[in-house]
């Protein structure tokens, strides 16, 4: 991902009022981290597993924090078991940050990642995630503030997948 | 050293520290003693140890206790690691050891009831204060310095498997209500709305 995207995504988390991230470095998104990280604002909180990120990011978010849980696609596969036992089950507010890997759009696809992208939308409409993809930095800032706004009014988890220009 | 006589020792120390409770027979125990608007039970295997850090990570004035069981933890081990390198000096996590899945009604032995330790796991994974405790007196040592110090503790709490929460009613009390109660009870507490979003 090119630098001013990355600094587009991050200047977009922090207008959106998100203060507490989880975090598992993946291959697409991952120039955000040391953004993020410089960021006094943000509470970088770095996880072993997609799964105990989404139940991390969830107690945060019960203590008053906004939260998201970055990951790659194939952690909603990991972590679908707390994002539907935490997350749904109890309607907790989080932001799932989520590289659309395996996608149409993605720029590094190959028969490595394109099973996990096909099964991936499927997979969230199963948990009833509300989710949208986003391909481009055109009006991130606003797109980040809806996804934010969406989940506290839903009071559930609520998905961005990135593709395209966010994965060259 | 049975879990209930652990509960009911120390559901009267309790003040405003907040507890987080996962699903085994602990839950129903600590949820017939203690009726605080601190307690959240998750009731589900494998959250409640992360839950407890993401808690303890936005509330670092608040002390967090966390109850466990052997087959939540073991479901969910890559929580040590995670947890020692937080470690959020406001945590401490309590480990009901009884070495089986009691809740399968075949008491099926965990792996704690082989060669597993799960305190060595911990301190393995970095977490300095990480014991095993099969006495009374010696949990309620540990509960003690836990209400009263600070510092993560991880406290393997090796207790007979017991069926007596079966005989203790279920609450009725809805997760959804449960967490109403809790998030609602810290907005109060923390002087700061939580939940967000216009009505």
């Amino acid at each position: 991902m090119e630098q001013k995207l990355a600094e587009g995504l991050v200047d977009a988390l922090h207008a959106a009022g998100v203060n507490f991230i989880t975090y598992l470095p993946e291959t697409r998104l991952s120039e955000i981290i040391p953004l993020l990280q410089s960021d006094p604002s943000f509470q970088m909180v770095p996880v072993g597993s997609e799964a105990e990120g989404v139940s991390i990011a969830a107690g945060a978010a019960l203590g008053g924090k906004v939260v998201a849980s970055y990951m790659e696609g194939t952690g909603v596969y990991v972590s679908c078991y707390n994002i539907l036992t935490v997350g749904v089950r109890y309607g907790v507010p989080m932001l799932l940050l989520v590289s659309y890997v395996g996608s149409f759009a993605d720029r590094r696809n190959s028969f490595l990642y394109v099973q996990r992208g096909t099964k991936l939308i499927p997979q969230l409409e199963a948990l009833d995630v509300q989710y949208q993809v986003i391909r481009n930095g055109e009006g991130l800032e606003r797109k980040v503030k809806d996804a934010v706004r969406m989940m506290n009014s839903l009071k559930q988890p609520v998905a961005l997948l990135f593709t395209e220009d966010f994965t060259i | 050293m049975i879990r209930y006589d652990c509960f009911e020792w120390l559901a009267p120390q309790m003040t405003n520290q907040i507890v987080v409770t996962s699903l085994s027979g602990q839950r129903v125990e600590w949820g017939h003693l203690s009726k605080r608007e601190a307690d959240l039970n998750l009731g589900s295997m494998g959250n409640a140890l992360a839950v407890g850090i993401g808690l303890a990570l936005a509330l670092p004035h608040r002390k967090v206790f966390v109850f466990e069981s052997d087959g939540s933890v073991l479901l969910s081990l890559f929580n040590l690691p995670t947890l020692a390198n937080l470690n959020p000096p406001n945590m401490a996590v309590f480990v009901f050891d009884n070495q089986a899945y009691s809740g399968t009604r075949i008491s099926y032995p965990s792996a704690t009831a082989g060669k597993t330790d799960l305190a060595a796991i911990a301190r393995g994974s970095g977490i300095e204060h990480a014991v095993t405790v099969t006495e009374l007196d010696d949990f309620k040592k540990e509960a003690t310095d836990a209400l009263n110090q600070s510092g993560l503790r991880f406290v393997v709490c090796k207790i007979e498997e017991t069926v007596g929460h079966r005989k203790i009613t279920r609450s009725n009390v809805d997760l959804l209500e449960t967490k109403y109660r809790f998030v609602r009870y810290l907005e109060r507490t923390e002087g700061k709305p939580i939940f967000q979003g216009r009505g």
